[in-house]
């Protein structure tokens, strides 16, 4: 399997006053095409920021991100806003789907930035909720749908732009374990097909199901 | 993103928040509408009357009036005859009529000595009976019958059309047409149709049978002038006016003198010569002739009107007549133009306080904005993470802004479009009332149009731009996890 990201020397520094936190400290890590790879670490650990800077979210303050033969800390916000478009499909913990649009608008909504024609939107995110057992959900809002449902919502959006990589932050935290199990299932079987999926977790059980676990403490990768 | 895209995502979003967006367009609205108001209305008043003095002609026209010099001295001297004024004579009036692009000069008069015009039995008080030259320079609109022509000289005029309603022809000046009046004049009248010797007799008369009398009690015979009415004019400019030829009024304004000659006063002398007793002869001389002074000749017309050929010469036509003739010369144009001038700063500052009401409204509209973004910054994050850029979040919140003013804007022109629609027919009748010719005179001209709308937007701009550059500023991270 080719190499899809390669993190080389990643530091993150924030100054809180006169304090520096490293959230990062020299980490270095490659994940290949198709993986299914868990992070793990304490709260503070520094994995939501490896995830963010994975996901083009935001920058390291040195060393180097290449995703698919670019280097993420070098280009521009436009760069880096069309990467996350195209590359990249985000599943957050609180779903963050807007309240006031239904599940199909929800969806459409990268798809609107990566200017597809409208009637194909309709068409791909119909297909994204019917890939995700939504099929018949399409013109509810997120408060006619159950935490499971908003979820599977949240991922067909990721999907919707055809992603590489699925980054999944706490994806099951806010649903009780037998809605986590389902979600978790959607997202292997999605791996098999072909997407490389970087799941941050602290929930041992679903760290089990990845392919590999690196495991982050103080900002530092203790195993990988 | 697709342009249609930022009007459906804007406008949802403005729909989101009902009200805020409404009490924020309203104020847009408030000022969109004083700004389109005040504008239409001043514009169009201007509009009008510039239109009004052009279809007169009266922007091609100079009016030279003599200058006198009323300085306590003069005044004390004698104020008619004072040595510094400027007499406004023919002969003058040749000499403006060859100053360069002069087309033609106007002579005119005002006769003051009639009190009144008779009509059968029917007496109406005159003020002043005017005489131009019939030559087309200043004019005049006729309702019925004709203009005094270059070819009338005495017996006929024209009466204005308030006259006519007043003798009862209101809707019927034709009937006039034709018909005999009288002017008659005041005692000390002694213009043409005065018989200076009768009148000279009848006062003698009047003093052999009152003896030690006030000279003031005395009345003459009252001298009335038979006049045929050729035409009624529009009194809409001014009202009362009675027209005659400037010759017959140039006979209005003569005085006639009995004159006593040394013949006469042989005369006297030799038939109290041959009385019996010479004490008791009355050795007044009796006048024979009678001394006619033309005194439009002496004293000069009351104006001259100049008839410039292109209106723009008007103001150098003046200067040139003012300078060369010493006397005082105006063009309409300039002194029109001072007047109209007061539009300029009546839509100054009219406009300026819907101009004001526009700022107050800009600053909801950021201040909305800004709230908006606020509750909207974990939406700022989602879509940063599916892939916004900075610039798109940034022309989405300036788009949504630019609504606002648009929106405020349109409103505004209808509210003010409405207002005219109602404010047009009040102004048409009170136009009618005063005889003026005009109807729906305010508009909105398509430049005012644009231009509100254009503003307003432009105003939703740049309240947009601050909010719309936090917005996108924002860092993605932090908003998405934004409570």
């Amino acid at each position: 399997m080719p190499t899809v990201i390669e993190l080389k020397n990643l530091t993150k520094t924030y100054h809180l006053g006169d304090e520096v936190l490293n959230a990062l400290d020299g980490v270095d890590c490659t994940i290949d095409s198709g993986e299914f790879v868990a992070i793990t670490g304490p709260s503070g650990s520094g994995k939501s920021t490896l995830a963010n800077i994975i996901g083009g979210l935001d920058k390291p303050t040195t060393g180097t991100v290449v995703i698919d033969g670019t280097d993420l800390s070098r280009v521009s916000d436009r760069e880096l806003s069309d990467y996350r478009n195209r590359h990249i499909g985000f599943v957050f913990q609180s779903f963050n789907l807007q309240g006031t649009q239904t599940a199909l608008e929800n969806v459409m909504l990268p798809l609107v930035f990566s200017r597809m024609k409208p009637k194909e939107r309709k068409a791909r995110a119909g297909a994204c909720l019917e890939a995700v057992g939504l099929g018949d959900r399409l013109q509810h809002k997120p408060s006619q749908l159950s935490g499971g449902q908003r979820q599977r919502v949240a991922i067909a959006r990721a999907l919707a732009v055809k992603p590489s990589i699925i980054l999944a932050d706490e994806p099951t935290g806010n649903l009780d374990s037998a809605r986590g199990v389902e979600i978790m299932k959607l997202l292997g079987d999605l791996n098999k097909q072909g997407i490389t999926l970087i799941v941050i977790t602290h929930d041992m059980s679903i760290a089990k199901q990845a392919g590999r676990v690196i495991q982050i403490k103080d900002g530092k990768m203790a195993r990988g | 993103m697709r342009f249609g895209d930022y009007i459906t995502i804007a406008l949802r979003n403005i729909r989101r928040q009902k009200l805020r967006s409404a009490l924020t367009v309203f104020a847009v609205v408030i000022g969109a509408t004083s700004v389109t108001i005040m504008l239409a209305a001043v514009f169009s008043l201007k509009g009008f009357m510039t239109n009004q003095f052009e279809a007169n002609g009266t922007f091609q026209q100079v009016a030279v009036s003599p200058q006198t010099d009323i300085t306590w001295n003069d005044h004390n001297n004698g104020g008619n005859n004072c040595q510094d004024c400027t007499h406004l004579t023919d002969d003058l009036a040749a000499k403006i009529g060859a100053v360069q692009h002069v087309m033609g000069v106007a002579r005119q008069t005002q006769v003051g000595q009639f009190q009144a015009l008779q009509y059968g039995t029917q007496k109406l008080r005159t003020q002043e009976i005017i005489a131009y030259d019939a030559n087309n320079v200043i004019k005049t609109t006729v309702l019925a019958g004709r203009d005094i022509a270059s070819a009338d000289t005495t017996g006929v005029l024209t009466v204005s059309s308030d006259y006519a309603d007043k003798l009862g022809f209101k809707h019927n000046y034709q009937a006039l047409i034709g018909k005999q009046v009288q002017l008659l004049a005041q005692g000390y009248y002694s213009g043409v149709g005065v018989d200076a010797l009768q009148q000279f007799k009848d006062q003698n008369a009047w003093f052999s049978a009152h003896p030690g009398a006030d000279g003031r009690d005395y009345q003459p015979t009252p001298v009335a002038l038979t006049g045929k009415i050729v035409g009624i004019t529009d009194a809409s400019n001014q009202s009362y006016v009675i027209r005659v030829p400037l010759d017959w009024a140039r006979g209005m304004e003569e005085s006639q003198n009995a004159q006593v000659t040394q013949a006469d006063q042989d005369a006297a002398q030799a038939k109290c010569r041959n009385q019996r007793t010479p004490g008791n002869c009355n050795t007044q001389p009796v006048p024979s002739t009678v001394t006619v002074t033309d005194e439009l000749a002496k004293q000069g017309y009351s104006s001259f009107v100049v008839k410039v050929d292109e209106s723009s010469n008007a103001a150098a036509v003046a200067k040139t007549i003012r300078n060369t003739y010493k006397v005082g010369a105006a063009d309409a144009e300039t002194d029109i133009k001072q007047q109209l001038s007061i539009f300029n700063i009546l839509g100054l500052v009219l406009g300026g306080i819907g101009g004001i009401a526009l700022v107050v409204a800009a600053v909801g509209v950021v201040n909305t904005m800004v709230m908006s973004i606020l509750e909207r910054t974990r939406e700022i994050g989602v879509m940063r993470a599916v892939g916004a850029r900075r610039g798109t979040v940034s022309a989405l919140f300036t788009f949504e802004a630019a609504l606002l003013g648009f929106f405020g804007g349109v409103i505004g022109l209808l509210i003010g479009y409405a207002a005219v629609l109602i404010a047009n027919p009040i102004i048409n009748k009170q136009l009618s009332g005063n005889n003026i010719t005009g109807s729906n005179i305010i508009t909105l001209p398509i430049w005012l149009i644009l231009g509100v709308v254009g503003l307003t937007t432009f105003i939703g701009i740049l309240a947009g731009l601050y909010p719309a550059r936090r917005a996108a500023h924002l860092d993605p991270v932090e908003a998405l996890h934004y409570e």
